[in-house]
């Protein structure tokens, strides 16, 4: 296995809980903080660290504007976030190709 | 060990993404339509004196097809609009979760097509009516899985109104047996569906997608 791939793959991205978010934003255009919290089953507190941290690295956009007078929060993935997503995946597609063929 | 790890974490990635993309086309339009068809079905059933139980299933099966005509043919017209395809994987998990119930309600109608008399017999259709709502809050409530989480509300507003009126009848109350039961039909699944429709018209968000 090469050994150089494992450091390659995103310190953020690989955090259990963001790599759920990521994935789950990935299929979707954008989903609510509900729906996020509700999909992943985490807390809200959990998840808005993690998505604070995403937001940071310019991996998740954060749009906020209301809803039947209800504040309403949507999370979509940045360019930059589907492109440092597809990445990782092609990181570990190639880990698991290597290991394989061995 | 690694390889392990790696083949979990995209077997979670593949399993989370399939589980995120929701059903988005806007459910308003269609709500409205089937809304309109039940009330103007119900409307004709009462009008035209449909009472015998064959005329009763047939009428609505009529109109269950109608609708169902009318909702695919706007879905498709939503996705070809969107440039996306209309048997999209969030679309095929909305008819698998709607399936079951709604084969359950086709197979009571054919068993009364079959077996019952044609003349009279409301508290057939009464039961009937009961039975199908009840089923189709099941199938509403099971496809809200993979849709908005508003869906599933309608789902059990259907499942409520269904044991009210299962109660209502099972206790002798007399306003269900009154109750004709095309206007029954047409009150209910009409009346709920152009309600939630025009609820949906001014509070869903303008950006369809599947």
């Amino acid at each position: 296995m090469n050994p150089d791939l494992f450091p390659q793959l995103n310190r953020v991205i690989h955090e259990k809980g963001r790599l759920a978010i990521m994935s789950a934003l990935a299929a979707a255009p954008e989903l609510t903080f509900t729906e996020l919290r509700d999909l992943l089953d985490m807390t809200d507190g959990n998840l808005t660290t993690h998505i604070r941290t995403l937001q940071q690295e310019g991996f998740v956009s954060v749009a906020k504007s209301y809803q039947n007078n209800r504040p309403l929060t949507s999370c979509a993935l940045t360019a930059a976030g589907r492109k440092a997503f597809a990445q990782y995946i092609d990181l570990l597609d190639q880990i698991v190709r290597q290991s394989r063929s061995k | 060990m690694e390889t392990k790890w790696a083949v979990d974490n995209l077997q979670t990635i593949r399993t989370l993404m399939e589980r995120s993309a929701l059903y988005r086309r806007a459910l308003a339009p269609i709500m409205i339509l089937a809304g309109i068809i039940g009330i103007a079905a119900g409307l004709t059933g009462w009008l035209c004196r449909n009472e015998s139980n064959r005329g009763f299933v047939c009428l609505w099966l009529v109109t269950a097809v109608i609708s169902l005509a009318g909702a695919l043919l706007l879905m498709r017209r939503q996705a070809l609009k969107d440039s996306e395809p209309f048997w999209s994987p969030p679309t095929r998990r909305v008819c698998q979760a709607l399936l079951p119930a709604f084969f359950v309600g086709l197979v009571m109608a054919c068993l009364i097509l079959a077996f019952s008399s044609g003349s009279g017999g409301e508290g057939l259709q009464h039961l009937l009516v009961i039975l199908w709502v009840l089923f189709y809050g099941c199938a509403v409530h099971a496809a809200g899985f993979f849709m908005p989480r508003g869906i599933r509300w309608l789902g059990w507003i259907f499942i409520i109104v269904g044991c009210a009126l299962l109660s209502s009848l099972s206790l002798g109350a007399q306003w269900v047996d009154q109750m004709q039961p095309n206007l029954l039909m047409g009150g209910i699944f009409g009346g709920l569906h152009l309600a939630y429709g025009i609820y949906l018209h001014f509070t869903e968000q303008k950006t369809p997608t599947a």
